[in-house]
């Protein structure tokens, strides 16, 4: 059978060359599927990332009442970074405070004319390692903290921290379902479209099991054609969603982008871009069984 | 070669096809398979390439029984009958050339061998010049031509033709009797359902004629030196 895959293989292309119209159809529902997977796909890793870049930015603030000789401050710092979740520890000086506060007034700087740096409150600010940077371990170090009696006015935006672990959860779970969802809904469809070809071939198939073509041999050409179709469709989506990146999201969007904070946003890994052709190739295998599965049986009765 | 036994076939519930069917036919013969519209010529053909299973009796082909077999072992049984057909199903969109070599593709014989045998069975139908044509682009007699160069490839034991000339004028329906013929000759047991008792008269062989799906005569030509025996089976 395995020498004979050169047969199959022709045979899956001639079909495809005597079909084009059923063929594209085939192809085309494979690709805006895999399209539209690929869209979410790169919506969803860009905001993973953005979100993973603003959980980083993360740091629990103590601020201190009276701000004391360098000496303890420097003290102070050494002793939190023993703490193992801690990456380092900033001072930052009621100045530096205020002039950060300044600058991220912009244009309404005027509104602290006339103020100076001692309104503001001198604080530590404790940033912890990559792996640390989730609610457990940061409730963790603050309550070590207050144990400490040094520290009592301590912030580490709690709430926030919360809803954007959550949110990332939902992000993931809505993007599995919605991602199977269309996987699904390619199979359903790709399966009927072979369904279709398989009815416009009826007589043809009959034809096959009259001259003792089995079951298997009758229905590999057909497999082969699923599958290759569902390549040609997966590498179509590619080619689409590169097209859609590079035209909307990169040049019509990058300005608007930019002000929701996104710097800079990627098309997918390369494993994924790999995973989407497979996974096309599979959609039109699977899709192509499906189909098949009672059909031969029943041309052949 | 091909025996029957008591077989029944019944599509509905006491509505038979064939009743009490029992026949035999040796290796080499040569059978007219007759009746009117719905006699169960066509049911009694298909029961033999197992596209039908009888609802009763017992069915033997080249020493099998064949009465249930599995879907698994069609094909193989297939493999050794040639079938014909009124409307010839041809591959339509494969050349005459392929839709000869499609059963000995199936049987996984090899390439060289495919093209000479495709090759030597065309020309005896004389039809090796129509290599590349498409189906669609040969008359109606043509096409039937290749239906059973694409029965005879394969060398069967059995040729199964179910009304092969009623689509054929009769200058063509002579070539296909003469195909037939040759191949009989060459030892191929040969079973044709046909209504044409011209051409009966014409090719005089074994004669078995079906009535309301029961046998009603087993009927051998005078000509062959054996005794007329209507209404019995032999």
């Amino acid at each position: 059978m395995i020498l004979r895959g050169g047969y199959f293989f022709r045979r899956a292309l001639r079909n495809m060359q005597q079909s084009p119209v059923l063929s594209m159809a085939s192809i085309g529902t494979i690709a805006v599927a895999l399209a539209l997977l690929a869209f979410f796909a790169i919506a969803v890793l860009n905001v993973q990332q953005l979100t993973a870049s603003w959980g980083e930015s993360l740091a629990i603030v103590a601020y201190l009442d009276e701000v004391p000789e360098d000496k303890v401050v420097k003290g102070w710092i050494s002793d939190i970074e023993q703490y193992p979740e801690v990456d380092k520890v900033d001072f930052i000086s009621r100045e530096k405070a205020f002039e950060r506060f300044r600058k991220r007034l912009g244009d309404d700087a005027e509104l602290v004319e006339g103020l100076g740096p001692e309104v503001l409150p001198a604080s530590l600010e404790i940033s912890l390692a990559d792996k640390w940077q989730n609610e457990i371990a940061m409730t963790g170090v603050v309550e070590r903290l207050r144990v400490d009696h040094r520290f009592t006015d301590l912030q580490y935006g709690q709430g926030w921290l919360e809803k954007l672990e959550a949110f990332l959860l939902l992000l993931r779970i809505s993007g599995a379902a919605l991602g199977g969802f269309l996987v699904f809904a390619a199979l359903v469809i790709v399966a009927n479209t072979i369904k279709l070809t398989l009815y416009a071939r009826q007589d043809e198939l009959e034809a096959m099991t009259m001259v003792g073509a089995t079951s298997l041999f009758i229905k590999l050409p057909f497999l082969v054609e699923g599958t290759l179709q569902g390549l040609f469709g997966g590498l179509a989506a590619l080619g689409l969603s590169f097209m859609v990146f590079e035209i909307v999201l990169q040049k019509s969007l990058g300005s608007l982008l930019l002000i929701t904070g996104i710097d800079t946003i990627h098309f997918l890994p390369v494993v994924w871009q790999v995973m989407l052709i497979v996974g096309g190739g599979l959609i039109g295998l699977l899709g192509s069984l499906f189909a098949l599965r009672k059909f031969v049986r029943f041309v052949s009765q | 070669m091909i025996q029957l036994y008591n077989v029944c076939k019944a599509f509905q519930r006491d509505q038979y096809a064939l009743k009490d069917v029992t026949l035999s036919v040796d290796k080499g013969e040569f059978v007219y398979l007759t009746g009117p519209s719905g006699a169960g010529k066509t049911t009694l053909l298909k029961l033999l390439y197992c596209a039908e299973r009888p609802t009763r009796g017992q069915i033997l082909v080249n020493g099998r029984n064949i009465t249930r077999y599995g879907v698994s072992r069609i094909p193989y049984l297939r493999r050794n009958i040639g079938i014909i057909f009124q409307d010839f199903k041809l591959l339509n969109r494969r050349t005459v050339y392929e839709n000869v070599a499609f059963p000995l593709e199936v049987q996984g014989r090899k390439r060289f061998e495919i093209s000479k045998k495709v090759y030597q069975t065309l020309k005896n139908v004389g039809l090796e010049h129509r290599l590349n044509h498409l189906p669609l682009q040969l008359s109606g007699g043509e096409q039937q031509r290749v239906a059973v160069a694409r029965a005879l490839v394969v060398d069967p034991l059995v040729l199964l033709a179910d009304e092969p000339t009623g689509n054929l004028d009769p200058e063509v329906t002579l070539d296909i009797m003469e195909l037939f013929k040759s191949a009989n000759a060459r030892g191929t047991t040969i079973i044709m359902a046909t209504h044409d008792r011209s051409l009966i008269r014409q090719f005089p062989r074994r004669v078995v004629s079906l009535d309301s799906g029961s046998l009603a005569m087993d009927d051998l030509p005078l000509f062959r030196g054996q005794a007329e025996t209507t209404g019995q089976p032999r």
